[in-house]
């Protein structure tokens, strides 16, 4: 088979196309389309149906909850990697890194001096009524001033190929296990061309932030204890805390696993009791500590919050990183770039409207067709309205949702993301997708895991990629080239 | 090692133990049932009674129907001690054990999971292919005990999930050989022919051909499964393991009274180990057997206070 049969029917409506520049191969992904066209279409399914067969034997599956049955699914696997040349990678990498530096900065600031609300650079009743503002938290010191530890910033390409910043996640980012495991079905799927592509490095993640985790260790002792705190197996990510234990060769424990005694956290062992130092919780703020916050929550442990307070116990990320990457914050990221670091961002913002503005509103509501309207304070694809989908009725109704409660919406004009091949139904067709690299900030630096995962939107000409709303994902190849 | 951690991985190796010695009385039951001999009619009584919480009647209605028996004590969702239940919980909690467990042996775990929901399975069952199934499933339950055996390491996970497999192992023996006795007289001598599913269910009737010759089967084979401990599925055998995997234990947590479990579990031993086959059939070995079990399982429950009280 040639490349052109393999190709056939291959369209990618006006959006940029990451393989094909009009009808002809980009080069970077030639070496590429070439082995899949010296195989067969049936062989091409074949390593497909193998691969969602390694997803299912190892159990990296994420539970889908409806009407009350979890039930497993995979995390559907697209078998063709996407390319990012180095060029490509290198400007996105420092654009990260810039930006990460900055939100780090601002958050140190917004909970000690507020210089930037003072200064009058980021309006204070933005933050104010931000619902992950964590009041509980002002003024504590965290180790080496890093709230940031480990974050995905959501990437996309528009029409001519700039990549754009959409969302930063400063939380619990989730999907790094994903990115680890793609690599190695696609090492086994295609090991020479991973050989000889030159893809460069990413499963070093785990040893990064198990020596990131060791070093925030507020103890001076040599083996300090960190652990991962998870929800629970019903939690959707559960896959991913295993992982992660597993691979940094740390404790799983759940928030019955610890007691906090004299300010001091310890894990209930077959020994006795044992002090922990740092950890990596992947429990959201609201629920880690019964006495500070949530009182019904019973994922957290009582008393955490006193021990982070007096320096006993490091938690990563911060509390309180919410304020940074809400949705509507997020708009005054570049202005916080210039304010802090006095340089310009090199990844642009999409362009974001506050709804708290009135001429705003007016404007993007005259617009609409052309807007997708966002909750602050959601994410997963949920609390979303695609303008250019959406019947009059739907507008009309977030219109008066929006009126009621402007601070909770933000408006962006409808970015074509950009496409790349896909295989589907036994034939190579173009989905949009975006891009999530993964960072890891720790007192000797920024790590960014070249490559980071692809989420595509698998549904024909859909532009979301959540995987809550039928999304897949791909391996990332980040090429010297 | 966290107490839950203990806790999970003693109850895999128990789940798993359950559902091969399950697989194993089902398969002889199963087979000895298509042979018209002098004791095939109770033959389906002792799974029951051990597999299944079913009242009286219920567990008489099904022991008519081979098949229902087998849907029943392999997939049946509703009995708590069917197979598909047991390995829902086994890769339930190696789910939550994914950091102490090799990623060879929690694959085994998951793909025996994911046996017990695929058609494949079901339909066999259906379509007379009965023997295959059971023993697909039995050779997977020896699979997980090859890998744990060649990939675990041997700390306290080890420790742990061995105490768990001798436990259920024991008790398992126990109740399948009081079952077998407890409503038959056994001052009349029986034949080997009588002995044969227990044996066969414990894996041990070439054993019991090859070392035991003279014609008192009844001695024979309460000295086999009782005492003999080179017998791998002898209470004594058992014993011996635990004894030496609680060791290891005490001696890594030091729990705060040592002594006690020692004794509680030392007095066990004891009484199995200097018995003789006599003095258990002076006593009544159905009661013998009855004793023993409920201080093993007080035993494991004074463990479970040292050692996996956690919430």
């Amino acid at each position: 088979m040639t490349v052109e049969e393999l190709l056939e029917g291959y369209s990618h409506d006006y959006s940029w196309d990451e393989m094909m520049e009009k009808t002809m191969l980009r080069s970077h992904y030639q070496p590429l389309f070439q082995k899949l066209a010296d195989l067969d279409f049936s062989t091409i399914s074949q390593l497909h149906q193998q691969a969602s067969e390694m997803f299912m034997s190892q159990g990296i599956t994420f539970t889908v909850y409806s009407d009350d049955a979890g039930i497993e699914r995979i995390f559907p696997f697209d078998i063709i990697p996407r390319i990012i040349t180095a060029k490509e990678w290198q400007h996105v990498e420092a654009g990260i890194k810039q930006r990460l530096k900055a939100l780090n900065m601002f958050l140190h600031d917004i909970y000690h001096d507020q210089q930037i609300l003072k200064d009058n650079i980021v309006p204070s009743w933005l933050i104010a009524s931000c619902p992950h503002f964590t009041r509980e938290v002002f003024g504590i010191d965290v180790p080496n001033n890093i709230y940031v530890h480990i974050s995905g910033i959501d990437l996309i390409r528009g029409d001519n190929g700039t990549f754009y910043i959409l969302e930063d996640n400063l939380r619990t980012p989730s999907g790094v296990s994903y990115m680890l495991e793609n690599r190695e079905v696609t090492k086994r799927l295609f090991p020479d061309l991973v050989n000889t592509s030159q893809v460069r490095m990413v499963n070093n993640y785990p040893l990064l932030l198990h020596s990131i985790l060791q070093s925030l260790s507020p103890r001076p002792v040599r083996d300090p204890v960190a652990v991962i705190l998870t929800p629970g197996i019903y939690n959707s990510a559960y896959y991913e805390h295993t992982f992660l234990a597993r691979q940094m060769g740390i404790p799983l424990v759940e928030g019955r696993d610890l007691v906090v005694n004299n300010h001091k956290v310890y894990m209930k062992t077959t020994r006795g009791h044992q002090q922990v130092d740092v950890i990596y919780r992947r429990v959201d703020d609201e629920f880690l500590d019964p006495i500070t916050f949530n009182s019904g929550s019973i994922l957290g442990v009582a008393g955490l919050i006193g021990a982070y307070r007096k320096g006993n116990v490091a938690i990563v990320n911060a509390i309180g990183n919410g304020v940074a990457d809400d949705k509507a914050v997020y708009a005054y990221v570049p202005a916080m770039i210039r304010y802090y670091l006095n340089e310009e961002p090199i990844l642009p913002n999409v362009p974001t409207y506050l709804m708290t503005d009135e001429g705003s509103r007016e404007y993007v509501f005259n617009n609409i067709e052309q807007m997708v309207l966002k909750r602050t304070n959601q994410s997963g694809g949920y609390g979303m309205l695609m303008g250019n989908k959406a019947s009059e009725k739907e507008v009309e109704e977030f219109r008066l949702k929006v009126e009621e409660n402007p601070r909770e919406f933000i408006a962006q004009p409808i970015i074509k993301l950009s496409t790349v091949p896909c295989f589907l139904d036994g034939r190579i067709q173009s989905r949009h997708v975006d891009l999530r690299p993964y960072a890891l900030c720790g007192p000797s630096g920024m790590h960014i895991v070249p490559g980071g995962l692809t989420r595509v939107a698998l549904k024909q000409g859909s532009l979301v990629v959540n995987s809550s709303q039928g999304g897949g994902s791909k391996d990332t190849w980040v090429i010297d080239q | 090692m966290l107490s839950r951690s203990a806790d999970a991985l003693f109850w895999i190796s128990r789940y798993i133990e359950r559902s091969e010695g399950l697989l194993r009385i089902l398969h002889t039951t199963y087979v000895l049932s298509l042979d018209r001999g002098p004791y095939a009619n109770n033959s389906w009584k002792t799974i029951l009674e051990i597999f299944s919480y079913l009242p009286k009647a219920e567990k008489a209605e099904l022991e008519k129907d081979a098949d229902q028996i087998l849907e029943h004590i392999l997939m049946d969702s509703r009995n708590a001690n069917s197979l598909r239940i047991i390995l829902t919980k086994a890769r339930e909690n190696a789910r939550g054990m994914q950091d102490h467990l090799t990623k060879e042996v929690w694959e085994q775990v998951n793909f025996m999971y994911h046996m017990m929901y695929d058609h494949q399975l079901s339909s066999q069952l259906k379509t007379n292919q009965q023997i295959p199934a059971i023993e697909r499933l039995l050779k997977n339950c020896l699979l997980f005990t090859g890998i744990v055996d060649s990939t675990m390491s041997r700390g306290m996970s080890w420790n742990f999930m061995n105490l768990g497999k001798y436990l259920e192992r024991c008790l398992m023996t126990i109740d399948l050989m009081e079952q077998q006795m407890i409503d038959n007289d056994l001052s009349e001598e029986k034949d080997i022919l009588y002995w044969r599913g227990v044996l066969f269910s414990l894996s041990g009737y070439e054993f019991h051909l090859k070392n035991y010759r003279s014609n008192e089967a009844n001695d024979n084979v309460i000295h086999q499964v009782v005492i003999n401990d080179s017998f791998p599925h002898s209470v004594m055998y058992c014993l011996q393991r635990i004894r030496k995997y609680l060791d290891n234990i005490i001696e890594e947590n030091s729990p705060e009274d040592p002594a006690g479990l020692k004794r509680q579990f030392g007095r066990i031993c004891s009484s199995v180990e200097f018995a003789d086959v006599q003095m258990i059939r002076g006593r009544g070995a159905p009661a013998f057997l009855k004793q023993t079990g409920n201080h093993l399982r007080e035993f494991a429950w004074a463990l479970s206070q040292t050692y996996f009280s956690y919430s």
